[in-house]
């Protein structure tokens, strides 16, 4: 498999094609990442969107460098943009977004399975999404990076700007606190 | 005196180690193991952008690069 420093390189030299294999490998963990942080789904959408803009930006004016991982390189720009995001919502003062419900659970997945399980997974899915809403912030961020975008907690660490260690901490505080949530709401694996 | 190397483990080099996949930070601090329950939760979901969504993205990006 080329990797992603190779594809970037081709791109920078012109083969369009390789920054969109970049993205088809990518996406997934990018959506998860951002639409778990955003719970307004069109919202989450422009983020995904934005972050990929932004990304070609960076690296047509010579601003990426590569330093092992481009996925991290990329969650850093999803995570300020949706800094930013909530920085303007501060500033405006208004409340937004729990409307989000619609279009969550789009994987194949649903598509084949009956009814009936199609509602318990959406249950299922839905108090999960709920749990991790109800973490603090800084535990929210450590789940859905290593969980959903997948990096290492060395990055996570890079990303956030804390220690290995704070890190490590704010993941074993979440999944204390998600697995107290889950005997409160006697959530459980009812499928699979 | 049998001879070794018949029926003993054999010996394994660093390179026949994988842990590409594996944080062995997280590894070593035993998050997995302690809290395999929760975690099995978390992977029930799975937000995939939808195929209009990364379609109307590369769309953009061809009209400015």
């Amino acid at each position: 498999m080329i990797s992603d420093y190779e594809l970037i390189m081709r791109f920078i030299k012109g083969e369009q094609a390789c920054f969109e294999k970049l993205i088809h490998r990518h996406k997934n963990k990018v959506f998860a990442y951002i639409s778990l942080y955003i719970r307004d789904q069109a919202l989450a959408e422009d983020i995904f969107q934005d972050t990929f803009l932004k990304v070609i930006q960076s690296v047509k004016g010579g601003k990426y460098a590569d330093n092992g991982k481009f996925i991290s390189w990329v969650m850093r720009i999803a995570h300020n943009l949706i800094i930013d995001h909530f920085r303007r919502i501060k500033q405006m003062n208004t409340i937004s977004n729990d409307n989000y419900e619609s279009d969550l659970f789009n994987s194949k997945a649903f598509a084949e399975d009956n009814v009936e399980d199609n509602m318990i997974k959406r249950q299922i899915q839905k108090d999960i999404r709920n749990m991790i809403s109800h973490l603090p912030d800084d535990q929210r961020e450590v789940v859905i990076l290593r969980h959903y975008a997948g990096l290492s907690f060395k990055e996570i660490a890079d990303i956030t700007d804390v220690s290995i260690n704070t890190a490590l901490g704010r993941m074993r505080y979440a999944l204390i606190n998600m697995r107290r949530i889950m005997v409160e709401k006697n959530i459980s694996l009812t499928l699979n | 005196m049998k001879p070794m190397g018949i029926i003993s483990t054999q010996f394994i080099t660093l390179k026949d180690i994988k842990v590409n996949s594996i944080d062995l930070i997280e590894d070593a601090w035993g998050i997995n193991a302690e809290f395999n329950d929760v975690i099995d939760l978390l992977r029930q979901v799975n937000p995939v952008p939808e195929r209009c969504l990364t379609t109307s993205l590369i769309k953009k990006i061809r009209k400015i690069v």
